[in-house]
């Protein structure tokens, strides 16, 4: 199925509302018994929809960079143990000005298609290759199977973003 | 119904199921909470025990809640199925396949209460049909979705129409044409399952190519022949067979 889109806010990619309706479900499932997740999954969330929903703007790469991370601590809240996180340090990153989202977004198609495909782990890194970061994908407990790489261009972003 | 519910839910985002498994558990109607993380896992519970119901997630890995809901229509004595998911849009899917309901996550205790009544009647409804067959099927009880997802011949896509807007349908072959206040429509569903699925909304069947929303009747005008004519708000006709007029004579005073 497609996923529902919608939030789309001045050019920046969308906000999933499969994604921020399945993250409240994790918030609600951890309030009785482990309140302090509860609250920080619910910050982390609050966090994640201002990057996105603020008006018309651009960010640096280390400003998607923790955007990401709130991402990726948001899925592993959904997904306990079924994600690796793999992300670079700020300072790898190239010097551009890119869309809020413009690497979350291709991020959680990529990762919603591989947890979708089959139960188990999934490895995600994302790493600093010159003006782009490239993204990979593949299953730690399944080392023979082929993983998904994809280059993120950060230099055209900064030419085609807001 | 003698007991509480057995519900099954079926979610592969754990911490969702934990949520929806514990507002059941704390529910006053449901005696029995199972959960399954995948529809492979489901198949293993429904084959060894019966369950009142089944609260499945619409996206899961392999087998997806939408594709074990049809799977399911095809057992003798089926399970209620209520979706729970993300995705709102999928709700028209979800009426298609005859769901009882439909929850976006996270649900409100509210929302799933009201789930659960429905998921009661339906079980009533069914145990009732089971001691013994109405007749002419008029007094029904069990409750499907108050809303129908019919083609839509504008766009090729789905169309949802309330019960309570539609007039009328009538047997089309293995479809049914529903008249209604938006106009007419292709249902890809025969009129002896809408019969059941509809009779507790009011619908009867008054002829065997005809189902009726008696709330949309002004008249029942008798025939010599013993037949009826069932005049409704529009003015259309609709025959009644002799068999069916005195149960819809005494329906109608009622």
């Amino acid at each position: 199925m497609q996923d529902p889109i919608q939030g789309r806010v001045d050019g920046g990619s969308p906000v999933s509302v499969h994604f921020v309706n399945n993250v409240l479900a994790a918030a609600a499932s951890y309030i009785e018994e482990d309140p302090d997740t509860a609250r920080d999954v619910l910050a982390e969330l609050g966090a994640f929809l201002s990057h996105r929903l603020r008006a018309s703007r651009v960010v640096s790469p280390a400003e998607e960079l923790e955007h990401v991370r709130v991402y990726m601590r948001l899925e592993q809240a959904r997904f306990p143990g079924r994600i690796e996180a793999e992300l670079p340090a700020a300072d790898d990153l190239p010097a551009a000005r890119i869309a809020p989202g413009y690497v979350q977004a291709p991020m959680a198609a990529a990762l919603e298609r591989w947890l979708a495909q089959q139960p188990g782990r999934v490895r995600v890194a994302l790493r600093a290759r010159g003006d782009a970061l490239d993204l990979q994908l593949d299953r730690p407990d399944e080392p023979g199977e082929p993983g998904e790489r994809l280059r993120i261009p950060l230099g055209l972003a900064t030419a085609g973003s807001v | 119904m003698s007991s509480g519910l057995a519900i099954l839910a079926v979610d592969d985002e754990p911490r969702a199921l934990a949520d929806i498994k514990r507002l059941l558990e704390t529910s006053a109607s449901v005696e029995r909470v199972a959960t399954a993380t995948s529809a492979k896992e489901a198949l293993v519970y429904l084959s060894g025990g019966r369950y009142d119901a089944l609260f499945l997630d619409v996206a899961m890995p392999e087998i997806e809640g939408m594709a074990l809901a049809r799977l399911l229509r095809r057992f003798a004595d089926p399970p209620a199925v209520v979706f729970l998911t993300g995705h709102p849009d999928a709700a028209v899917e979800a009426f298609e396949v005859q769901a009882l309901d439909f929850l976006v996550k996270p649900v409100t205790r509210e929302r799933l209460e009201s789930a659960l009544n429905r998921v009661e009647q339906h079980v009533r409804g069914a145990e009732a049909a089971k001691a013994g067959p109405s007749g002419d099927g008029a007094e029904a009880t069990v409750t499907g979705p108050d809303v129908v997802a019919v083609d839509n011949p504008k766009g090729g896509g789905k169309r949802l129409v309330r019960l309570e807007t539609i007039s009328f349908a009538q047997a089309n072959g293995d479809y049914a044409r529903i008249v209604c206040d938006d106009g007419r429509f292709l249902l890809r569903t025969p009129l002896s399952q809408l019969e059941k699925d509809w009779g507790a909304s009011g619908f009867a069947r008054v002829h065997r190519a005809y189902l009726v929303n008696l709330k949309h009747a002004v008249e029942l005008r008798a025939q010599l022949n013993g037949t009826a004519v069932l005049i409704m708000r529009d003015d259309t006709e609709i025959p009644v067979a002799r068999r069916n007029v005195a149960a819809l004579r005494r329906r109608l005073h009622a």
